[in-house]
């Protein structure tokens, strides 16, 4: 961690976390973990190995247990609007129309309605949902909320963004667009993100690198570099290289051959 | 969305009339017509009015104004009833939902009166508030409190974590999530509250004013046409409190509906 040129945007230095209650469960175990500066890092795990407990203390609702949780070198001590945080379950706001679901954190940070309405129209155009500006969200997809809420968390320009399975509800075309309409959106607006994902292929797709997590209490398992060249296409899911990685990723995930 | 559901509702009422009027006319003459009051018979008692004895006494009701007069009162009881409940009841159920602390120490005054009838305030609401208008106006305040502030308090405490997480991370302050996630979202619990509860001040000001009787009242009328005994001017009375219920009932589900214009389907 010294010897890079970057310093890391985002770091975990040897956490472990412990729900407590009746029968304490430790879904982490001396993690540590660096983001780079306009990395897409995809972290990829099995269900239950602490995945959403690492998002969530990253985005600043747990405190771990024991180590830290630094962003651009301070100590992490809440959630910020620095830190985009998409939730793993549908958290559009369902009362409020699509328009105002994307201005909500520029209203939070007190942006006059005229500045907001600019940064909205061009999230609007980003994700292609102009034509749903004043829809509820009861009339849109999974699919559809899902980029709305990534939109949202884009609309404060935070310098990170932590994304909990955003598409683990989809079915898999839908699916495979939805992480188009990603990528798509990150190479226009270069970000530092956190990926948070079961899916071997979802990682291997969307990520610059991949870290794979151990089964619960989760720490690091392996390192894998994704090298495949950008933008990515539906010939980069077929091509030798990522199946190769694919293989690879696999083996260290203890389900390959 | 409410056209199928009014014809429904107004068939099943329709439909209620015919059966009674059916059955006054099948009863009359084989019904008795003189009842034991308790200490003396009393002769000429119609059990089941036909509807021309109805609407004769509805003709008189409505001709000496005692119905609409009576009516107005009671409603306008009610009403300032339902809204000074409603406000005080909202107003705290949102505090103690939202602030931890509030709600420690409000929860036994609130379970206190829950569990109190209405009845059993009212002879110490009439010593501290006297005979005239405050007394039933607040007991019905009271009554109406309790449940808005079940409601409110309710609504508050289930709003989905994911929502209030999601603001907080979009650097939403307390207040703005208060104000922008959580009156939105406890709002159909709310306003389900305030529908029972007028439904629950209709029942208390009837209750009141049979005690406190006074006329032009919906009560009082209720309790005279019982001494005497007039089975019309009773029918009559209580059919007066049911419209009302009613028209309140759906003046609420039609304020809901438009505040839930969001949401999937209304309830």
């Amino acid at each position: 961690m010294t010897a890079n040129a970057s310093p890391p945007l985002l770091e975990a230095l040897d956490v472990s976390y412990t729900y407590p209650g009746l029968t304490p469960t430790q879904a982490l175990e001396g993690l540590s973990l660096e983001v780079k500066e306009n990395e897409f890092l995809a972290l990829l795990g099995p269900v239950g190995c602490g995945k959403t407990t690492l998002l969530r203390i990253f985005a600043g609702f747990l405190r771990p247990t024991k180590g830290s949780v630094r962003c651009a070198g301070s100590s992490i001590e809440g959630p910020g609007w620095q830190r985009g945080y998409v939730l793993q379950e549908p958290s559009i706001f369902p009362w409020m129309t699509v328009r105002e679901n994307l201005e909500f954190g520029l209203l939070a940070k007190g942006v006059a309605p005229a500045a907001r309405r600019v940064v909205s129209d061009e999230l609007l155009g980003l994700i292609g949902l102009s034509a749903f500006e004043a829809a509820f969200p009861k009339e849109l997809s999974t699919g559809m909320s899902k980029m709305v809420e990534v939109a949202r968390v884009l609309a404060t320009d935070p310098s990170i963004l932590l994304l909990d399975e955003p598409f683990g509800a989809l079915d898999a075309q839908t699916r495979a667009r939805m992480q188009d309409a990603l990528a798509g959106l990150w190479e226009r607006r270069r970000k530092t993100v956190l990926f948070v994902t079961h899916d071997a292929e979802e990682a291997l797709y969307l990520g610059d690198r991949i870290v794979v997590l151990s089964p619960r209490p989760g720490k690091v398992k392996a390192h894998f570099a994704v090298d495949l060249p950008r933008p990515r296409s539906l010939e980069t899911r077929f091509s030798a290289g990522f199946l190769a990685i694919k293989r690879k990723v696999w083996e260290a995930t203890g389900t390959g051959p | 969305m409410a056209s199928p559901r009014v014809r429904r509702g107004s068939v099943a009422l329709l439909a209620l009339a015919v059966l009674y009027v059916i059955a006054a006319q099948v009863g009359r003459g084989r019904l008795p017509d003189r009842i034991w009051m308790g200490a003396h018979y009393v002769e000429n008692v119609q059990l089941l009015p036909t509807w021309r004895s109805l609407a004769e006494e509805g003709a008189f009701l409505l001709e000496s104004g005692i119905l609409l007069g009576s009516a107005l009162v009671s409603t306008r009881r009610v009403a300032l009833g339902l809204f000074l409940g409603s406000v005080a009841g909202i107003i705290l159920g949102l505090l103690t939902g939202w602030g931890a602390r509030a709600e420690s120490l409000a929860d036994p005054w609130v379970t206190l009166f829950r569990f109190t009838p209405a009845l059993a305030l009212l002879p110490l609401y009439v010593v501290w508030f006297g005979y005239g208008e405050a007394s039933k106006v607040l007991l019905i305040a009271t009554n109406v409190a309790v449940i808005t502030l079940f409601g409110a308090h309710h609504g508050v405490r289930g709003v989905p974590r994911v929502y209030l997480d999601a603001a907080a991370s979009l650097g939403a302050s307390r207040w703005l999530r208060f104000r922008r996630i959580v009156l939105p979202a406890a709002f159909p619990s709310i306003f389900t509250s305030i529908r029972i509860a007028a439904g629950l001040a209709w029942v208390t000001i009837v209750v009141a004013e049979l005690i406190d009787a006074r006329m032009p009242s919906l009560g009082y009328l209720l309790a005279l046409s019982g001494a005497y005994p007039r089975v019309p001017t009773m029918l009559i009375g209580i059919a007066t409190v049911g419209g009302l219920v009613l028209v309140f009932d759906l003046l609420a589900l039609l304020l809901h509906a438009r505040a839930t214009r969001w949401m999937g389907r209304a309830e």
